[in-house]
């Protein structure tokens, strides 16, 4: 497949997909949504990808909407309004269902809707030089979704901050590292491609059916009350009793060498 | 309008709430509880009032309810208690479904129920010397409204660990700002000069976004991710075709400020 405004790449046992717009901060358009939908499949279906790093080509990871088409092609955001109105989204890993690992690394400039893909990754990394913040209501728009997911997963009150303020103030890479939006601080920056990688292949050698029914039961537990989280969480942990994973992974700890976990199915 | 316990102005875009029984730890007397509703419906009707502050005279924020004086005024700690068993509180801007944004500068001591206003606030500054805690299990109550909003918003071990410590135990205004309780620690002398700024650079912004983007928040507090994504997303799309979402790009193309609708009630 021949993504314009994305790459999408192998390297070893880590998939890369790639914002590939770095004259527009990666901006999103019609052909970007469209393309990243296609993207998390090709790489969710491919058995040789056990963990997915996203991240940006340029000064930007991702700016939102691509306001420039919005304005001057005469449909502007409506063309959105039958997917936003029905929830029907997919163009992050959470919307695709994807249950690979997704480490974001965040390089450069996080903006609007570019949080969708901080807020929908299981893990997030960033370059010391990134920034964040949410000018939605600076231009008349509403903050929502991304901010919902962000609200589930750290602190409120920054997040209420950054989406009231608007593009008059912007979070440097230490305050998302302090209040846990990110887990690392990359530097220098240039670094985070690398490091990405590392932290991918670091993942792989986990297995994948029980990293995948990990993610389905703590994505699911933001869903439900405690209780029913923890409920619906042991089934999915006996789904997993008597997989072949289970009898290699304390072998190969035994043997000293690393597992031969079973094909992702 | 004229108020006993609190004052109750405006400076600019910002309009200020200020907890004013500075000799008392402004804990909320009878007369307190009833201004409270009324400060925040005029704040919120008021189309000159882009952004609300609260803060408090004297040494402390907040420190709950007066217990002593709604002790002799039997009629008034009744009402109270029906309003806490309903759930029908109104003492915060949450409780009153302000959709403005609305800012705490906590001032000093916030003890008790002055957590209720921390808890329900959009964003919290606090000067250095800034101290929260939750003397109810040392006088036999019990914590409930004010630490089950605060457990949604911030790690949940430290505001556990400040409900069962009662009055033996503080947390101060750098370990609240770690926590992402608050988000800006500033010195006494400065915090209502950076609350007004704080306000001010909100109130730039789209009254009508604003207000919609706090119900989206809000709301998504009441329900599981996917069905609060659903609610919010109507909340994105209901402001789909208002003229801010025309002139916010126009101005900012023209490097000027936006002239955006007004909005009194930010509905």
């Amino acid at each position: 497949m021949a993504f314009e405004c994305l790459k999408v790449e192998r390297r070893g046992p880590v998939g890369w997909l790639i914002n590939n717009r770095p004259d527009r901060l990666n901006a999103m358009n019609a052909r970007m949504r469209d393309e990243l939908a296609d993207a998390w499949m090709q790489l969710d279906t491919d058995a040789e990808v056990r963990v997915i790093v996203h991240t940006g080509e340029g000064r930007a990871f991702q700016t939102g909407v691509d306001v420039a088409e919005i304005a001057s092609d005469g449909v502007g955001m409506e063309r959105y309004r039958r997917s936003v109105e029905d929830f029907d989204l997919h163009f992050t890993a959470w919307h695709q269902e994807v249950w690979k690992p997704v480490i974001t690394a965040v390089n450069g400039v996080c903006a609007g809707g570019g949080f969708h893909w901080v807020a929908d990754a299981d893990i997030v990394i960033c370059a010391s030089d990134a920034e964040f913040f949410d000018p939605h209501v600076s231009v008349g728009q509403v903050v929502s979704i991304e901010a919902i997911g962000l609200m589930r997963k750290m602190p409120v009150e920054a997040v209420m901050r950054m989406a009231l303020v608007g593009r008059h103030e912007r979070m440097p890479a230490e305050r998302a590292y302090e209040l846990g939006m990110v887990s690392e601080v990359v530097d220098p920056p240039e670094r985070l491609r690398e490091r990405a990688q590392e932290l991918g292949e670091t993942i792989a050698r986990n297995s994948p059916a029980a990293m995948a029914a990990t993610k389905r039961a703590l994505w699911g537990a933001l869903e439900l009350g405690l209780t029913d989280a923890c409920r619906a969480g042991a089934a999915e942990l006996v789904s997993m009793w008597g997989h072949p994973d289970q009898v290699e992974g304390p072998r190969a700890f035994a043997e000293k060498r690393e597992p031969r976990w079973a094909p992702p199915t | 309008m004229s108020y006993r316990t609190l004052q109750v102005e405006r400076r600019g875009t910002v309009g200020w709430l200020v907890f004013d029984r500075p000799d008392r730890g402004n804990a909320m007397d009878a007369t307190m509880l009833a201004e409270l509703e009324d400060a925040w419906r005029e704040l919120d009707a008021d189309p000159t009032v882009r952004a609300i502050v609260h803060t408090g005279n004297g040494p402390a924020f907040q420190t709950g309810l007066d217990v002593e004086q709604l002790a002799g005024d039997p009629d008034a700690l009744r009402e109270q208690s029906r309003r806490t068993r309903r759930a029908e509180l109104r003492l915060t801007a949450w409780h009153n479904q302000v959709w403005k944004p609305v800012i705490a500068a906590v001032n000093g001591t916030c003890a008790g129920g002055g957590l209720h206003f921390v808890a329900d606030a959009d964003i919290v500054i606090a000067a250095a010397g800034a101290a929260f805690l939750d003397p109810h299990v040392s006088l036999g109550q019990v914590t409930a409204y004010e630490a089950v909003a605060l457990v949604r918003k911030s790690p949940m071990e430290p505001i556990v660990r400040l409900a069962l410590a009662g009055r033996q135990e503080r947390i101060g205004a750098e370990r609240a700002r770690q926590l992402g309780i608050l988000s800006e620690v500033v010195g006494e002398e400065r915090l209502r000069e950076r609350a007004q700024e704080v306000g001010e650079m909100i109130a730039r912004n789209s009254p009508a976004a604003l207000a919609a983007t706090k119900r989206a928040l809000w709301g998504a507090l009441e329900v599981g991710l996917t069905e609060a994504c659903r609610r919010g997303a109507s909340e994105l799309v209901a402001l789909w075709g208002h003229a801010d979402q025309t002139e916010g790009p126009v101005a900012w193309s023209q490097g000027r400020e936006p002239r955006w609708q007004e909005n009194a009630r930010g509905i």
